[in-house]
């Protein structure tokens, strides 16, 4: 169970936001005011319909934009004031198309242009850059040329050019978006082992059984603003949340909402929880 | 890195109103009209002729300036260039060892720049009044192929799609560590390298996609198309086409019938 973040909680703090505010240039008011204190190694799944102020309040985070009021501070630094180099260094940021950033010749190259730019010596930067293809299980593919690659892998090219900048903060915009199921749990199960070894995940997704599967905490979003905080069981078993920024809740939890007046509790979200429960109430009859 | 990347606004003055090839031909006029006047008394008559027009068309200060200020840059420079290559003529006015500036000189170079102002303004008065499918259809209407009319129309729908994109791509590069306009002139260059083959592989899938699109919507099947909303003159649209034609004839006819320096 992760509590509601609360102030004052101690330095496992790595980011905190208070009252953020964000109109873009033209006047559209994209973040109305969001306040969020997320600890290290949490894994975050950042969800709310399109137009919600996800990608906005993302981008808060890295210094690609800054905000137009209020406060974000990225382990204890103030974001407005550090430059998005020097971001970069804790805060990754995975883009949802891969093409916007691939542009060199091998997987290698890419991978290398991140820590290349951050300054690292060269051993350092080889170091990384062979972590880096082996989280995202490209060594068989670091003399390809990216762009030639298939979409699921110049995903995780684009993510292992992030890892490769070895930040303690990953933001990763929709990275299952078109990609096939195996190719979609693999990814899922890489960014797992990230978080396994202390990195703070935040995933914007729309993909609620992912969210189920890997998240600690879900955040959901609406019109600029959060509107629920907490861990998956809770966010799943408030359907009319979800249908209001409209997510559709995984299928298993669906099936316990229509099963609640055989006695199954609504904040099922695994088939193994809604096989538990099945067994146990047809032994209690 | 901002700016109007649709210079049209929303508005129903007469400008708005007046049939597109009626603006079309006016543009085209008034443009001959600035090759042909060569005093700058007249050049700069005509320009605030353009200048009325353009505060008739009612569009917003902010982008009347925004597209205005290149001109305005570009002008400034003419004037400025102009003396360097152009020494001829008396009295001088100001010299410097090889640089002499000439008053005949520097009237020559202001002449020139409001010609060019009139010119590149001119356009804006179209392009501030008229929506980009109208300026596309009213072209196709006066002749032009209809293939090189919607091959003009993608190229100007995809426009502010495109630029989104590189912004896009200068998000992504920068959340990469890069820095735009840090370093020497090749390191420079080779930044812009990160945008640009991202960017032009992005047109190259968006264009592919748009053919696949065309052809599964059967373009090019019929040459002869019809449109759901045709223009036609109206007794107004004559009466603007008049005008414009007096405002060519008149000058014309005082400069080389009655022989006035204009």
């Amino acid at each position: 169970m992760i509590p509601a973040p609360s102030p004052g909680q101690g330095d496992d703090k790595i980011i905190s936001v208070r009252n953020l505010r964000f109109t873009y240039e033209g006047g559209v008011v994209a973040i109305t005011d969001l306040s969020i204190d997320i600890r290290k190694g949490d894994y975050v799944a950042l969800v709310g319909g399109n137009g919600s102020g996800k990608t906005t309040f993302a981008k808060n985070l890295n210094g690609l934009l800054r905000p137009s009021s209020g406060i974000v501070t990225i382990r204890g630094r103030d974001a407005a004031r550090t430059a998005v180099p020097e971001l970069a260094k804790i805060v990754g940021y995975a883009f949802q198309n891969p093409d916007y950033q691939l542009f060199c010749a091998t997987v290698e190259e890419e991978v290398r242009f991140g820590p290349l730019n951050l300054g690292y010596s060269e051993d350092d930067i080889r170091r990384k850059v062979e972590r880096a293809l082996d989280a995202m299980n490209l060594q068989h593919l670091r003399d390809k040329p990216p762009l030639s690659l298939r979409l699921g892998e110049r995903r995780r090219v684009s993510i292992a050019s992030v890892i490769a900048m070895d930040p303690d903060i990953f933001i990763l915009d929709e990275p299952t978006t078109g990609l096939d199921t195996e190719e979609s749990d693999m990814l899922m199960q890489k960014l797992q082992n990230l978080n396994v070894e202390g990195k703070t995940i935040i995933l914007i997704t729309h993909d609620m059984r992912l969210v189920s599967e890997h998240a600690k905490r879900v955040v959901v979003m609406s019109v600029g603003r959060i509107i629920l905080d907490s861990d998956p069981r809770g966010a799943f078993s408030d359907l009319e949340i979800l249908r209001r920024s409209n997510l559709e809740p995984p299928a298993v939890t669906k099936l316990a909402h229509a099963l609640k007046d055989k006695g199954i509790p609504a904040d099922v979200i695994s088939p193994q929880e809604l096989v538990f429960h099945l067994l146990r109430g047809g032994e209690s009859r | 890195m901002t700016g109007f990347v649709d210079l049209y606004t929303e508005g129903n003055t007469f400008l708005h109103r007046v049939d597109p090839r009626v603006k079309i031909t006016a543009v085209i006029l008034l443009s001959i009209l600035a090759f042909v006047l060569s005093s700058l008394e007249a050049l700069a008559v005509l320009l605030a002729f353009i200048m009325v027009l353009v505060v008739l068309s009612r569009t917003p200060l902010a982008k009347t300036a925004f597209s205005f200020k290149f001109v305005f840059r570009l002008m400034l420079l003419i004037v400025i260039l102009w003396p360097l290559f152009d020494r001829s003529g008396e009295p001088v006015i100001a010299s410097f060892g090889p640089l002499v500036l000439t008053e005949p000189a520097l009237l020559r170079g202001v002449t020139s720049a409001t010609r060019i102002g009139c010119l590149a303004t001119v356009w804006y008065i179209l392009m501030f009044t008229t929506q980009q499918r109208d300026i596309v259809r009213a072209l196709v209407k006066l002749g032009i192929r209809f293939d090189f009319g919607l091959t003009l129309a993608i190229s100007l729908r995809f426009f502010p799609t495109f630029s989104a994109t590189i912004g896009s791509i200068m998000d992504a590069q920068r959340a990469r560590g890069l820095e735009f306009g840090k370093g020497g002139p090749l390191k420079r260059t080779r930044n812009y390298v990160a945008v640009l083959i991202p960017a032009i592989v992005s047109a190259m899938r968006t264009a592919d996609g748009l053919s696949w699109a065309l052809q599964s919507r059967a373009y090019g099947a019929r040459l002869d198309r019809t449109y759901l909303r045709d223009f036609k003159m109206k007794w107004s649209d004559y009466l603007a086409l008049a005008a414009v034609v007096l405002v060519l004839v008149l000058p014309l006819t005082a400069k080389y019938v009655f022989g006035m320096e204009l």
